[in-house]
């Protein structure tokens, strides 16, 4: 049988990477982790561990990453647009210190996020880029 | 007042992320991906370390923490 030169095969993904296994994993646990109201201890465990480990997997490059593009378009510069608007609403609830009556933005999602379901929808999100940016 | 000003202010900066990403995934676009962006700063290194792995990792799980356990 030929041998295929190296730089034409393509690894295929393991079985936990692909959509079928980790969309449900993810999911998971984002249902266990939107049980845990915050300032608690199971909290910040969950929030540790499940961070820990993914940029465990992350740094020892123990998942398929995909190919990350040797220089950036010219168009990156528009990236600096919503950055900056976000950077400036933050940065000026944050120093005027007003409470609710200019809130920062975690001050204006804390009662979002105290909703089973939110908090949960919030731990999908935030699980979910975490794994994309272990994928990267 | 400052209220209302402060959560716009925060819509129209999340809506500019949709848009740029929006804006990134047409047909040639000049503009990459958030995902791209991600990966390009990620493969910044100092000697050995990788620094933009460690940089955006260590950004991610703190906001995490910041939203999710406090």
């Amino acid at each position: 049988m030929m041998e295929q030169p190296h730089d034409l095969t393509v690894d295929a993904p393991r079985t936990w990477e692909r959509p079928v296994v980790c969309v449900p994993v993810l999911v998971a646990l984002s249902l266990v982790g939107g049980r845990f109201p915050s300032f608690s201890t199971e909290a910040n465990v969950y929030v540790f561990g499940a961070g820990g480990v993914l940029i465990w997997l992350g740094l020892t490059k123990r998942v398929q990453a995909r190919p990350a593009p040797e220089r950036l378009r010219s168009g990156a510069v528009w990236w600096a647009l919503p950055v900056v608007v976000f950077g400036i609403f933050e940065g000026a609830t944050f120093v005027a210190a007003a409470g609710d009556d200019f809130p920062t933005f975690s001050r204006l999602a804390d009662p979002l996020l105290e909703d089973r379901l939110v908090r949960s929808a919030a731990w999908l999100v935030w699980l979910s880029a975490f794994w994309g940016l272990v994928r990267r | 007042m400052m209220r209302v000003l402060a959560i716009g202010g925060f819509l129209v900066g999340l809506a500019l992320f949709g848009l740029v990403e929006w804006l990134a995934r047409r047909e040639g676009s000049k503009i990459p991906t958030l995902g791209e962006l991600c990966g390009y700063v990620m493969r910044y290194e100092v000697g050995p370390v990788p620094v933009g792995r460690i940089g955006l990792f260590g950004f991610w799980w703190w906001i995490g923490w910041h939203f999710l356990a406090r």
